[in-house]
């Protein structure tokens, strides 16, 4: 195997790289519902760690009360959001494959929409579509691995922020408090540590690792 | 009989024995009680959840048994 040169590779490429593990993230697919504060972060931490396809899933356009917590810019501003973040990720790795759903999920388009992946992050804003996600796929699809967000928002301490695993293939990231609901901010730094968790469990699932 | 519940999120204030914590406390049933039967007991608000019973998903119509660890989990806002 030809070793990367480690004067001008990345650190994710250094010589002491795992090949095997590589290998198995590049040829892993995880398909994220919702492109905002969670699901653009998330998407981009996990192209960064080499998953080689990502379905994208978001219904709504960037805004610019978006930029305080989300993955684009201010040139972005009116495109849809899956669209813009695929735009953003081809530019940190440009042979990624990347499908791009511009839909609302629902009970009747959930499943098909996602069940080609190997991981499924759910990174909606709201409590009722979280639910419904949920329950659908834990029904329809209970070997299929989900991994949630619940209570993100404030500014409660970053530790408090964990991954749980709740059922046989249904992970939980967050403080399970913490709710928008309750005049709470969304904080970059703070949205971004759910986010990171949610990748980090993805990852952690697609190479095989199981939580207690 | 008796079960196990585990309530996440604001639901840890309805527990069975009303101590704080979500952490999961026995709960006596009636034989064949199913999810929903606990969730009129314990008087859950009719908000969105997530139910799972011994780690597998569940509905409201689920059948328990003895010994059975129910696990409740309301979404919360925010993404």
């Amino acid at each position: 195997m030809v070793r990367p040169d480690a004067n001008t590779c990345p650190p994710a490429l250094e010589p002491t790289d795992d090949p095997a593990l590589r290998a198995r993230l590049a040829a892993s697919h995880v398909a994220i519902i919702g492109c905002g504060g969670l699901g653009s972060n998330a998407a981009l931490m996990l192209v960064r760690s080499g998953v080689g396809r990502l379905t994208l899933v978001d219904f709504d356009v960037v805004e610019v009360g978006n930029l305080n917590r989300q993955m684009f810019f201010r040139d972005q501003i009116g495109c849809p959001k899956a669209e813009a973040l695929a735009e953003t990720l081809r530019r940190v790795a440009p042979d990624v494959e990347l499908a791009i759903v511009h839909e609302c999920m629902t009970p009747d388009n959930l499943l098909a929409t996602v069940q080609d992946a190997d991981v499924v992050i759910e990174a909606v804003d709201r409590a009722e579509a979280k639910a419904m996600i949920a329950n659908v796929l834990c029904t329809e699809a209970p070997d299929l691995p989900l991994v949630s967000a619940s209570g993100l928002a404030g500014v409660a301490p970053a530790n408090e922020v964990v991954t749980e695993r709740v059922g046989e293939h249904f992970y939980l990231v967050g403080d399970c408090r913490s709710d928008v609901r309750d005049g709470l901010p969304l904080l970059a730094s703070r949205v971004m540590v759910a986010a990171a968790h949610q990748a980090h469990a993805a990852i952690r699932i697609l190479l095989g690792y199981e939580e207690p | 009989m008796q079960i196990d519940v585990a309530l996440f999120a604001y639901l840890s204030k309805f527990q069975p024995d009303g101590a704080s914590g979500r952490g999961a406390r026995a709960f006596d049933v009636p034989d064949g009680a199913t999810v929903g039967d606990v969730i009129e007991m314990l008087e859950l608000p009719d908000e969105p959840r997530v139910v799972f019973v011994n780690s597998k998903h569940a509905t409201d119509d689920s059948v328990l048994s003895p010994g059975d660890r129910l696990a409740i989990f309301p979404p919360v806002a925010g993404g």
